[in-house]
């Protein structure tokens, strides 16, 4: 896979990961890519406050999250009007990588997904794909959070469902999947 | 008519601050910077010792409870939660024989989440095994270099999850 250099000094970086000692494993790649400054935080609720407190620039966080999820926080995120995290990346981690899993995290807004165990190429390449390749966010009255159809697959049973959805030619994904 | 607005999505392009300030010149190249987080992540396994000590008491204590009956109702869902964290975090520092163990944890446990039989001679093999193997004379073992504990495990996950 081609990647561009990724230039990660300056940002913020929230971690929320209930594992202190995973979280300090995914802080210390961070550390070794470059990154400015990195937070840590162990539930859904800090997360939530850290938001209101101090601009975040990419959270990565922890499906399990207690209390409510990472689901259910990244829902929360993207579907508060008028916040300034709205539209902020966000990076998934998951020990369970079956594809029902990966599909909510999608449907809730996450970014992309990433399974444990995590490994520096892994981590390296979703944040790369995530910073050079953004993706339209989408509005609608159930949804909102990156554009889904970001492989190419064509349409959801074939048909378009959006209003302006035109026939398409489905070609072959060259890309990284979401998971 | 209402559907149809359902239907309607605004779709506008976002451009945010981190992926603006990524890729700003001066970025680290792939390679060293996977290499620069390899040495992180030597510098912290120091202090796996302690966690891994720590994580593998509260979670035989989380079973002892468990099997005497008075642990919480969702003792499946914690176990199942610290043993995939055992399982990643071995696996991320590179210490096979624990992630192999750990890994086949999870595989009983999620079986008995899935409503199979809870065999609690299955699961003390398993914490016994981790107990094993977080000592510094296996640590760094490889699952093929204890093959008779290893085949012995694999009959056991087999045994109670099929």
């Amino acid at each position: 896979m081609t990647s561009r250099n990724m230039n990660l000094s300056d940002l913020i970086i929230l971690i929320a990961d209930p594992s202190s000692y995973m979280s300090m494993l995914i802080h210390s790649m961070l550390r070794g890519f470059g990154a400015g400054k990195v937070l840590e935080v162990r539930n859904t609720n800090d997360v939530l406050q850290m938001l209101t407190t101090q601009q975040i620039d990419i959270l990565i966080c922890n499906a399990r999250l207690p209390p409510h999820g990472g689901l259910s926080l990244t829902r929360a995120i993207r579907g508060k009007t008028n916040n300034e995290h709205r539209t902020m990346p966000i990076l998934m981690m998951t020990s369970d990588s079956r594809e029902l899993t990966i599909k909510r995290a999608r449907d809730v807004g996450a970014n992309m997904v990433i399974a444990k165990p995590i490994s520096p190429t892994s981590l390296y390449d979703r944040l790369n794909w995530i910073a050079f390749n953004p993706r339209k966010f989408v509005d609608t009255v159930t949804y909102f959070g990156p554009d889904r159809r970001f492989k190419i697959e064509g349409y959801p049973n074939g048909m378009g469902r959006r209003k302006g959805d035109k026939a398409v030619e489905v070609a072959e994904a060259s890309s990284p999947a979401l998971a | 008519m209402a559907k149809t607005k359902d239907l309607e999505a605004r779709i506008f392009a976002v451009d945010t601050r981190f992926q603006k300030m990524a890729r700003r010149e001066g970025g680290v190249p792939r390679d060293i910077a996977i290499k620069r987080a390899q040495v992180e992540i030597e510098e912290v396994k120091p202090g796996f010792d302690q966690w891994l000590d720590s994580e593998l008491q509260d979670f035989a204590s989380l079973m002892k409870n468990a099997e005497i009956g008075s642990g919480k109702p969702d003792w499946i869902e914690t176990a199942g939660f610290r043993s995939r964290q055992l399982r990643d975090s071995a696996t991320m520092l590179g210490f096979e024989l624990l992630a192999f163990i750990a890994s086949s944890l999870c595989e009983i446990l999620d079986s008995i989440e899935a409503g199979n039989e809870c065999n609690w001679e299955s699961l003390r093999c398993h914490i016994d095994a981790l107990i094993l193997a977080r000592q510094r004379s296996y640590r760094h073992l490889k699952p093929d270099q204890v093959p008779e504990l290893i085949k012995g495990l694999r009959r056991i996950a087999k045994r109670v999850t099929t």
